[in-house]
């Protein structure tokens, strides 16, 4: 499984002139976000359990690992929108 | 073939030339692969690599661009997710789906299916070309 993205990269341009431009480390983040998916993690082991115990088939732990991989896998998209004024570029790396 | 169409595209998106230059030349494209494959197939000597992403883009005549490019591993993560859907879950998908007038049945959607799905989605290729000189491309690469 990839790591999630480590940086995000935004520019938002007007007539060819470069109006914002950001480039975000994601990587900062991470720690933020552990805490969060370790309650989480835990609470479907829990719900996972409960479900098994009542006889029904449940994967809602291998969902999230799941949705971790999705987030890991969006690594390297690119997003460029441009009308006639405005430009916007959007990278994850 | 698709990496000249790519160039058009990357220039027209760049500015450096007009939707009518891009259009010409995406004809001349096309009408030189029109003419290839009405030619005798010539061997394969390429390496074989499978494309790594996939190319959405649209070209307006009003001069909007679009132009997304998307790892085919996530194409390929999002739907192994489906199989991950506890039923529960699955069922409320799919009677919501099924509201909205698409009856698909995504728990008959089996782990090869998806595969299978996702080794054509390397060979697709969706061009769609308007009334009003509209273009929109899907393809991998």
């Amino acid at each position: 499984m990839k790591l999630p993205p480590y940086a995000v990269a935004l520019r938002i341009a007007e007539q060819e002139r470069t109006k914002f431009k950001i480039w975000f480390p994601l990587f900062l983040l991470w720690p933020l976000a552990i805490p969060f998916l370790i309650l989480t993690f835990i609470a479907t082991l829990v719900v996972d359990a409960f479900y098994l115990l009542s006889g029904q088939r449940a994967a809602y732990t291998r969902l999230l690992v799941g949705v971790l991989g999705v987030v890991g896998e969006t690594r390297g998209v690119e997003v460029f929108i441009q009308d006639p004024v405005r430009t916007v570029a959007l990278t994850l790396r | 073939m698709s990496e000249e169409r790519n160039r058009i595209l990357d220039l027209l998106a760049a500015g450096k030339i007009t939707a009518e230059e891009a259009g010409r030349l995406l004809d001349a494209v096309d009408s030189g692969a029109a003419q290839a494959a009405s030619a005798p197939a010539a061997p394969k000597t390429g390496s074989g690599e499978l494309p790594k992403f996939m190319y959405v883009k649209v070209i307006s005549t009003k001069g909007d661009n679009v132009n997304v490019k998307i790892p085919l591993s996530l194409v390929r993560a999002g739907l192994k997710l489906t199989s991950l859907i506890p039923p529960q879950a699955m069922e409320q998908i799919d009677k919501s789906m099924a509201e909205k007038g698409m009856s698909i049945d995504l728990k008959n959607l089996k782990p090869e299916d998806l595969e299978d799905l996702i080794e054509s989605l390397r060979e697709m290729e969706i061009s769609v070309d308007a009334a009003n000189g509209d273009n929109v491309r899907v393809y991998a690469a």
